[in-house]
């Protein structure tokens, strides 16, 4: 019956021990290098043990009592500080923490080394080379910055009394310097500010007195404007005049900080190119490229259109850097305006000359055709008798002056008269009998509307040695009165005027002349052909039954003789 | 060429990152730490890689970038635990993060610059800024309380 409990205790005794050994798992251990004669401390925490009810203990290895808890031993354990007030050499070694709780147990250690360190002693050189214990430091070229003196210590430790050293003299307050706090200002940094820094404090623990030194290496460094938002310097929310249907790249120019984390990108409608035009790849972003300058970066990054299309035009296709944006948008290009204007002049000087080509060529026609057409507006009641004056040279031989006879006294009232309705007076048919020549121009003449001249080549000398007085008579009185127009016929081609009378000449310069073709046929009795249209053209606009005539005188048998 | 462009475009970027008191990142048993810099010290080499799918994320907040440690190769995670979000690392690659349409918004940061210094906000929990304690050595938290016991304000220092 004794040996069951016998038997429980001892396996009660075992078990907990066992436990307790196995199952601390090792953390992270740390390394510390550190010179002797000043206070040490170390704050044994591990970050996923919360603050609840812990066991914790520290103690070096390989020993396995603990660190004492006695606050006025030199190593001495305060709460979750190990403390070493002062550092000694023979204090190298390594220390491990283990934090137990009702879960878990965790082993953190810290690895010391103590070495011996001459500070600002001229007669122990090689002392200072050590380093290892530096606190390394940086300050910002051209700006301003600060450093810092680390002292982080339980709370048993009082520290006051922070003074700096640059080199070994004692940095004073000034315009470079301003000490405040555990931190030392420095304004307007430039290289000369690097260098080997220290910062020293008063300690008081239960009434004794130690001093803490750090010694710490300063960099200067230069450092961008910082933080500065990309400058994005195409494109400039323009617009760009493109093709239906062209291939179309255009770059995204960006310039940042060395030092930046900002991404490059185009998008449309708030999408990665890449992504909104995945299916077929019609439009992509192209590599991003740059270009290192002194203090800050160029880069590119484009934007491929393969074929423009009509969705492409009027809405923006942005390019990004971090909160900078700026876009582009598609359009038609306009019309050339010059291209336009030309072509639109052009077509005006070639229409334009047509018209006047068609109105030189067509014009006796379209006068024609209007006087018949609207011929109640025209042919205004003058009281003029006659439409024409029909002045004609005579000849002695009878050949010559048969056929101006013919012409005048057969084919002229036959077309005119009969067809057309014109009402002439034609000398040597229609004057009254014992008329004197001079009475009988100018009465008639005053009746009739157009004065009509045949002449032929040899019309001056006939002219001079019987009808001199007669056409010149007429051709006054044309000429004086009311502008009347005369028409001209040439019965032949009259090829120098200079020896007609100066009146016909004029009137040749100023009204031209009808070229009368000699045709005698029935066919030149027709209204319609060439001829006899020019002369309708010239002759006034015809009156019709409805004007009653003024005076009846027609046509008076002519008396013999 | 659309690998080449593909691996140009998704280069992260590596920051050494430190407080303003010169104290760096390090990686203390796969916990992120803060610790005053010395001769010895190991910084950590943070990756970054901005989020490319911006809809629903929240403007003027400052850049959304993934975060990421370089080697063991794993992405800064934000996570409840309990009533308060906490800041851990994860296994992963950020790369992946950055090509997927979904943000992990876990593992997104809202980095504002001001001058050099930079903070950076959990995107999953907005309001809650990655901080460390005013002294010593302390590992990475996430905090609400800005100006107050905790540090927000950091440098970066780029790797090559």
């Amino acid at each position: 019956m004794g040996m069951p409990p016998l038997l429980f205790c001892w396996v009660s005794f075992v078990l907990p021990l066992f436990v307790a050994a196995g199952n601390c798992t090792d953390v992270y251990m740390h390394h510390e290098m550190i010179s002797e004669g000043q206070p040490f401390p170390f704050n044994c925490t591990y970050p996923p043990v919360t603050n609840g009810a812990v066991n914790l203990t520290w103690h070096r290895t390989p020993s396995k009592s603990p660190i004492s808890i006695n606050r006025h031993v030199r190593i001495h354990q305060d709460q979750s500080w190990i403390l070493f007030l002062p550092l000694a050499l023979e204090d190298s070694g390594i220390y491990q923490c283990v934090i137990k709780d009702a879960h878990s147990c965790y082993r953190i250690a810290i690895n010391l080394t103590v070495f011996r360190k001459h500070w600002c002693d001229s007669s122990n050189e090689e002392s200072s080379i050590n380093s290892s214990d530096e606190y390394q430091q940086w300050l910002p070229i051209g700006k301003s910055g600060s450093l810092t003196c680390h002292l982080y210590f339980p709370e048993s430790c009082v520290l006051d009394s922070i003074k700096w050293y640059k080199g070994c003299e004692e940095i004073k307050v000034s315009k470079k310097f301003c000490p405040t706090g555990t931190k030392l200002l420095v304004n307007n940094i430039d290289v000369e500010d690097s260098g080997s820094y220290a910062c020293s404090a008063r300690l008081t623990h239960l009434g004794r007195i130690f001093t803490v030194r750090n010694y710490i290496a300063v960099n200067t460094k230069e450092v961008g404007s910082g933080g500065r938002i990309p400058n994005i310097t195409y494109p400039k929310n323009n617009s760009i005049e493109v093709q239906l249907g062209s291939t179309l790249i255009v770059d995204c120019n960006i310039t940042d900080t060395k030092e930046n984390t900002n991404l490059r990108c185009w998008r449309v409608n708030n999408t990665l190119v890449d992504d909104y035009y995945n299916d077929f790849k019609r439009i992509q972003e192209g590599i991003e490229t740059n270009l290192s300058l002194r203090n800050h970066i160029l880069y590119t990054v484009n934007i491929t259109f393969l074929e423009v299309k009509m969705e492409d035009y009027g809405h923006p296709f942005t390019c990004h850097a971090a909160v900078s944006a700026a876009y582009i948008i598609l359009k038609r290009p306009a019309p050339d305006f010059r291209a336009y204007l030309i072509g639109g002049l052009m077509a005006f000087l070639l229409l334009a000359v047509s018209i006047l080509y068609i109105y030189n060529t067509f014009k006796v026609d379209i006068v024609l055709w209007y006087r018949s057409t609207f011929h109640t507006a025209q042919a205004p009641d003058d009281e003029k008798l006659y439409d024409a004056y029909v002045l004609y040279p005579k000849y002695p031989r009878e050949s010559q002056g048969h056929d101006v006879d013919t012409l005048v006294l057969k084919i002229l009232p036959e077309v005119l008269e009969k067809q057309c309705g014109y009402k002439l007076f034609i000398f040597g048919r229609d004057e009254f009998p014992g008329q004197a020549v001079a009475s009988v121009i100018d009465e008639n003449i005053k009746l009739c509307r157009r004065l009509m001249v045949l002449v032929a080549p040899e019309t001056s000398s006939f002219s001079f040695l019987k009808n001199l007085t007669e056409e010149q008579i007429a051709v006054y009185n044309a000429l004086v009165q009311d502008g009347m127009k005369v028409i001209l016929i040439e019965l032949e081609r009259v090829k120098d005027y200079s020896t007609m009378p100066e009146s016909i000449q004029y009137i040749r310069q100023k009204h031209g002349a009808i070229q009368w073709d000699g045709d005698f046929t029935e066919q030149a009795q027709c209204a319609k052909t060439k001829f006899w249209k020019k002369v309708r053209y010239h002759m006034p606009p015809r009156r019709y039954p409805a004007s009653p005539p003024v005076q009846l005188l027609g046509h008076t048998p002519r008396i013999p003789g | 060429m659309n690998k080449d462009k593909e691996l140009s475009a998704a280069t992260p970027w590596f920051r050494h990152i430190q407080d303003l008191s010169s104290r760096v990142w390090v990686l203390q048993d796969n916990i992120l730490t803060a610790v005053p810099r010395k001769e010895q010290t190991v910084p950590v080499t943070i990756t970054l890689l901005p989020c490319q799918y911006l809809d629903t994320l929240e403007k003027n907040k400052g850049d959304p970038m993934y975060l990421g440690v370089k080697k063991p190769q794993s992405c800064l995670s934000c996570t409840k635990n309990g009533e308060q979000p906490v800041l851990q690392l994860r296994e992963g690659n950020i790369l992946d993060m950055y090509h997927q349409k979904e943000r992990v918004k876990a593992s997104l940061f809202y980095h504002k610059k001001s001058g050099t210094t930079s903070t950076f906000e959990s995107a999953a929990f907005p309001g809650w800024f990655i901080a460390v304690c005013s002294k010593g050595s302390c590992p990475l938290v996430l905090t609400q309380e800005l100006g107050k016991t905790f540090i927000t304000d950091f440098e970066m220092t780029v790797v090559h």
